[in-house]
């Protein structure tokens, strides 16, 4: 790969520093995973690459009926942590489809976030949970709602100065979840992908809905108009299926290489009344 | 080094020994040398290799897939700190690169292909290398390759061999676009279909795949003593020493090739790939010189399978009997012809299957496009034709509504029948056991597990020709010698792709000469120490390099004993050689150290070097179908169970199990390794596998986009090993390399259509192929 | 830059430039070719090493972040001057045609049999899905591990 400099800053206003310095010069290393390929291939030369490794970033703190997890938490971690499945499951679960076993002792939170594919589980997740993104610079923190910070392929809101901190998420109390995929080869990105929360009251009804997708536009989508045709309603398969389809409805999916519009589109609807299903199943084990 | 002396042909019966019950080294599953080295990281591939003052090599290649080269300036690289040199078509001495029939020393003729090494004037594919960079670092010679500045002019191209075969299409060489052209015509094609009950026609469509061996394309050049240009290679090919010193235009004994144990090669490293490159640059620059390829160059540049479109018109009566069968063949060369005029000739061999058909006509073209060239690849055009036939076998069974396993039987060929070209079977066809064993293998159907799921099953049977073609008067050679300590050494050129080859000669040695495997030292592959053997392709080298040495070490036996006869006093008829010693019937012995003293004092060697003629033929007329065109063939039967999900088309496999006749099994293990991973290949390309390109760019350059299968995409592939006790090979051995690749393919599809009704034609079978077979996509 | 690291269990000082791998610190600085290069993304597994008992793509990890960590490759596996017991299985049932996976297969298993040490064919299966091989099909590759794990799990 074309040579660069190599900072290791060890506080976060240290490598914000760089940043500011080095504006879109520098690139930011976490797991590496998705940075380093593009440098192999020599797709990008960045004069700079700010290590972030040694930031103090790395921790998963439940407060407040939220769940805080540093932007260097690695895959594994969240797949091994038992706050985490007690607290958000289907992040484990998502975590656990993230690319293969190295991937995951490497990738960070952070790093898949900010790299933002269409087809990844991780930014599916945040879209769907409606998570909040912890950004710094050197001119302060925002927080910004994951349903604007993915703006495009391979975008999100990050300015080039900014680094992304951490990721909260709402506790899933009493909620069921569920992660449905399909790839063309295991372990593969996902041609589409859907996640679903469903929380019930005590009478069994929905309470509480969340239904979103990987792989069917530039950028996680979620489907709100599906969402509330289920709330109140009994989660019954025809109901269930009826959200699924019209989820798929408010999809807009292209066509690539790999599967057609009207593919993903099929693959929105079956996978989302799958995701529903599976997420009912659970909340009512929770119940 | 012994060359084929004119006029001398031995018929492989002559040497085949004959089979003994008490066999102990060859066919039992041996621990093979290579792979304790392998386990331990102890092999030098050919990429782990450092010599002092090293450069390091880079191409420079073509984005476009037509083009004409206006302007071609290196000077900017040429001059960057720690460049050696910059090399274009017009530094190369002999810029033609002969990349006909591999290692052959006999007249090709219609197989005769050429390319330039690197780019003149004009580039006709994308990834056609036009400049070569030698730097003190990689980064280095990459960095100065950015800077060659290269103006192109985009010109029209074909990209379909459709397209090229119309009227008026652009041409992608002078000559024109069609590269071949054969034929097969036997018996009355009317007649067949009329007397047919059910006539069943398809289209099916094969894509362009990737060998994608996990070792990149590899090696390192340094000029040796006495000036003797060395290049140490990844390759199935050490006779490529010849093609490159036409290149470098130095005599051919000036150029040596150490062929490495490969980490894979699978027909994707028996062209030349950096080995003329290496010998140009390490000739300009006197230094050594190492490339490797980057695995998106490999997957850009190197040559593909042939994609085919293909025909198939089938009659068969209501019993089952196939009475006609008239196919079209259409295949796609690339830019460069390579070796695909021979490809083609497989197909058409191999166009009707392993099955007696009265009436057969195969009408066969390949044409040159502006697409990546394609040339060998496992399985090497029997491949294509293995789905084309096996999945209208199973449409005339469903039409029949008769059962897979019975037309099988009804169909397949017996020894004494004609194939479509007119080669009599002189060997045992065991398709018939062989398709009721896989079959039976699957056992009980497995129950699915959801209403949306259905399981079904398929068959499918293939012959695949081991040894080259006849008329190309293949030969191999070995050298087998004991040490004065009685260990022994086996000098092969056998290049070692990792289906132990090397191994497999190791065993014979030893078995013939009563020693233990572990007392064998085997060296192969170096074109200057080694005696040439041919190319590690075509299923040949068992067959091949096994004669060879089983040859060499017989007759080393004769020399041994008949001094051992002299020194004991016994008929030497009557002696045996075992555990490092002589032994006569009255119990007497001589320790084998002994033996070879006295060989030593009578002058009589301790070694032997021996040379395999394979039986030869002269070219056939194919179209007034008359002769033998492959030595032997290698039959197989395939049958899968899979499970569909009829609402996204996902299509998983539950069991699979692979059954072969492959003679004699010299190391078991290794034939099934060789069954269970030729079959997961072809699970790739019925799967998941294809290089996608759009008007000749590809869109398919890095393992993230071009998919083989992992541990989690297959099942367990359960090979049965069938010894019909009939081959050419050694023991009785027949080639077993390919022939596992060519039935997966249509398997699948079969246990596809079982289990859903619906039919894929098209190669890989995606999900959404399915999904649309099953009619739930429509529309773009 | 110097980079000190903890290669199969002995302390290594390796002076590298930033834009290096991992893997090419290990194979051109180093001489240890252990690790091989397959694809340069992370995807082939041909380049596995383990970084402190983990899995991790040398080919993804740039030198400098390879500080103080413990690297183990293959030849870190050997006892007594001898072969793993996991290397012998691989030996025994065959599971190792042209050998260029072996390396990562070998790390990847062992890696995960620590963890999970009465895992199943279908986990070991799962386990290695990241660890591509074209040569045998995977099935003698998981017969070797179930059957280094059966024996490891009965001491014996």
């Amino acid at each position: 790969m074309h040579p660069f400099e190599y900072a290791a800053p060890a506080t976060v206003d240290d490598a914000l520093g760089l940043l500011v310095e080095h504006g879109a010069e520098a690139k930011v290393l976490a797991g590496g995973q998705s940075l380093v390929p593009i440098l192999n291939y020599r797709l990008a030369k960045p004069r700079i690459v700010v290590d972030i490794n040694d930031l103090p970033l790395a921790a998963i703190r439940v407060e407040d009926g939220r769940l805080t997890l540093g932007a260097l938490v690695r895959h594994h971690h969240l797949e091994e942590s038992a706050d985490v499945a007690r607290h958000c499951p289907v992040l484990t679960e998502a975590a656990g489809l993230v690319g293969n076993v190295r991937v995951r002792s490497l990738g960070t939170l952070g790093g898949s976030v900010a790299h933002a594919d269409p087809a990844a589980e991780l930014p599916l997740a945040l879209v769907a949970l409606g998570a909040r993104i912890g950004v710094r610079s050197a001119r302060g923190r925002r927080t910004i709602e994951a349903r604007g910070f993915f703006t495009g392929f391979l975008s999100t809101a990050l300015a080039p100065d900014e680094l992304l901190t951490e990721v909260e998420v709402p506790v899933m109390r009493g909620a069921g979840s569920a992660i449905e995929e399909v790839a063309r080869r295991a372990g593969d990105f996902a041609l589409v992908a859907a996640l679903a929360v469903v929380g019930l009251d005590r009478r069994g009804r929905v309470e509480t809905a969340r239904l979103a997708f990987a792989g069917v536009g530039p950028t996680p989508a979620r489907v709100v108009a599906a969402e509330e045709a289920l709330v109140g309603q009994e989660p019954s398969a025809d109901r269930l299926a009826h959200a699924a389809a019209l989820a798929a409805e408010g999809l807009d999916p292209q066509s690539d290489p790999f599967a057609s519009a009207a593919y993903r589109r099929l693959l929105a609807r079956v996978l989302a009344r799958r995701a529903l299903t599976r997420a009912v199943v659970r909340a009512m084990g929770v119940l | 080094m012994a060359d084929r002396p004119s006029g001398q042909v031995k018929p492989a019966a002559a040497d085949a020994l004959t089979v003994t019950p008490a066999l102990r080294v060859v066919g039992q599953p041996v621990v093979r040398h290579d792979a304790r080295d392998k386990v331990a990281a102890a092999t030098a591939y050919a990429a782990d290799w450092a010599m002092p003052g090293m450069l390091h090599a880079t191409a420079l290649r073509s984005p476009h897939p037509s083009a004409r080269i206006a302007k071609l300036d290196t000077s900017r690289a040429a001059a960057m700190p720690g460049v050696a040199c910059v090399l274009t078509a017009k530094d190369v001495p002999r810029n033609t690169l002969s990349t006909d029939v591999p290692g052959q020393t006999t007249a090709v003729g219609p197989l005769r292909a050429t390319l330039h090494v690197l780019a003149e004037g004009r580039v006709r594919h994308q990834g056609e290398p036009v400049a070569l960079v030698a730097a003190e670092t990689l980064e280095g010679a990459r960095a100065a390759a950015e800077t060659i500045e290269v103006e192109y002019e985009p010109l029209p191209g074909v990209f379909t061999a459709a397209e090229a075969l119309a009227a008026g299409a652009p041409r992608v060489h002078e000559a024109g676009n069609l590269l071949a052209h054969w034929r097969v015509v036997r018996g009355d094609l009317a007649a067949g279909f009329a007397r047919a009950a059910v006539i069943v026609e398809g289209e099916y469509e094969t894509q362009f795949v990737d060998a994608a061996y996990l070792e990149p394309e590899s090696g390192v050049a340094w000029i040796d003593s006495d000036g003797v240009i060395t290049i140490r290679v990844s390759t199935q090919v050490i006779e490529h020493f010849r093609d490159v010193a036409e290149v470098l235009t130095v005599p051919q004994n000036r150029v040596r090739v150490i062929g490495t144990y490969l980490g894979g090669g699978f027909g994707g490293k028996e062209d030349v790939t950096v080995e003329v490159y290496l010998g140009l640059l390490a000739m300009k620059t006197g230094r050594p010189v190492k490339m490797v390829w980057t695995r998106q160059e490999s997957l850009l540049a190197r040559a593909k399978r042939h994609p085919y479109r293909m025909r198939y018109r089938t009659g068969a009566l209501a019993s089952g009997e196939i009475v006609a069968q008239q196919v079209e063949l259409l295949a796609d060369a690339g830019a460069y012809a390579y070796l695909s005029a021979l490809v083609l000739l497989y197909s058409t061999v191999t166009a009707a299957g392993p099955y007696r058909v009265p009436a057969v006509e195969v009408e066969a073209r390949v044409a040159y496009t502006n697409n990546p060239p394609t040339s060998a690849m496992r399985g090497f055009g029997a491949m294509q034709t293995t789905f084309g036939y096996e999945s209208q076998m199973e449409r005339v069974t469903r039409a029949l509504g008769l059962e897979p396993v019975h037309v099988r039987q009804v169909n397949a060929l017996r020894r004494g029948d004609t194939l479509p070209v007119g080669q009599v079977m002189e060997t045992h066809v065991a398709v018939p056991e062989l398709a009721r064993q896989a079959w039976d293998a699957l056992g009980p159907a497995t129950p699915p597990r959801a209403p949306h799921v259905k399981v079904g099953r398929g068959l499918a049977c293939n012959l695949q020709p081991y040894g080259r073609i006849v008329w190309l008067h293949d030969w191999s050679s070995a050298w087998v010698g004991f040490e004065m300590d009685g260990s022994l050494v086996v000098r092969s050129g056998v290049p070692d792709v990792g289906g132990g080859q090397a191994s497999s000669l190791c065993q014979i040695a030893a078995e013939v000469l009563g020693v233990r495997l572990e007392s064998v030292s085997v060296h192969i592959s170096d074109s200057a120490l080694t005696p040439l053997a041919g190319t590690t392709t075509a299923s040949r080298q068992l067959y091949m390099s096994g004669n060879a040495v089983l040859k060499a070490a017989r007759e080393l036996r004769e020399q041994i004993l008949g001094i051992a006869a002299a020194a004991l006093d016994a008929d030497a008829g009557a002696l045996s050689l075992a555990d490092g010693a002589v032994h006569a019937p009255d119990g007497r012995s001589l320790p084998l150290p002994d033996v070879l003293r006295q060989c030593a004092r009578a002058g009589v060697a301790r070694s032997h070097l021996a040379v395999y003629h394979a039986p030869a033929g002269e070219p056939v007329d194919l179209g007034r179908g008359s002769g033998k065109v492959f030595p032997d063939y290698t039959f197989g039967a395939h049958a899968v169970e899979v499970e569909v999900d009829t609402e996204t088309g996902m299509v998983r496999v539950m069991k699979y199990a692979a059954a072969h006749d492959v003679g004699r099994a010299i190391n078991p293990q290794s034939v099934e390794g060789q069954i269970q991973g030729g079959a997961v290949q072809g699970l790739g390309y019925a799967l998941m596998e294809e290089v996608i390109l759009e008007r000749g760019i590809n869109l398919t350059t890095s393992f993230a986009s071009y998919l083989i299968p992992s541990a989690a995409d297959v099942a367990d592939v359960a090979p049965i090993v069938v010894e019909s006790g009939e081959g050419l090979g050694p023991f009785n051995a027949r080639g077993i390399g390919e022939p596992p690749i060519g039935p997966p393919a249509a398997a699948i599809a079969n246990a596809i259509e079982a289990a859903c009704g619906a039919r894929v034609t098209r190669l890989p079978i995606t999900a959404e192929r399915v999904a649309r077979a099953l009619g739930l996509v429509e529309g773009a | 830059m110097i980079v000190s690291l903890v290669l199969n269990g002995r302390p290594r000082d390796v002076d590298v430039l930033p834009s290096e791998t991992l893997l090419t610190v290990l194979r051109d600085r180093l001489g240890i070719f252990d690790a091989k290069e397959g694809c340069d993304e992370g995807v082939c597994g041909a380049c596995t090493v383990l970084l402190d008992g983990r899995p991790v793509s040398s080919c993804l990890l740039l030198a400098p972040a390879v500080r103080e960590r413990r690297v183990t490759t293959v030849r870190g596996l050997e006892r007594g001057g001898g072969l793993h017991p996991l290397q012998e299985a691989f030996v025994r049932h065959g599971a190792v045609q042209c050998g260029f996976c072996t390396p990562g297969m070998l790390l990847t298993a062992l890696a995960f049999l620590e963890r999970h040490p009465g895992a199943t064919r279908a986990q070991i299966r799962t386990a290695l899905e990241g660890n591509l091989c074209r040569c045998t099909g995977y099935a003698k590759i998981l017969d070797a591990v179930e059957a280094y794990a059966r024996e490891e799990g009965t001491g014996g």
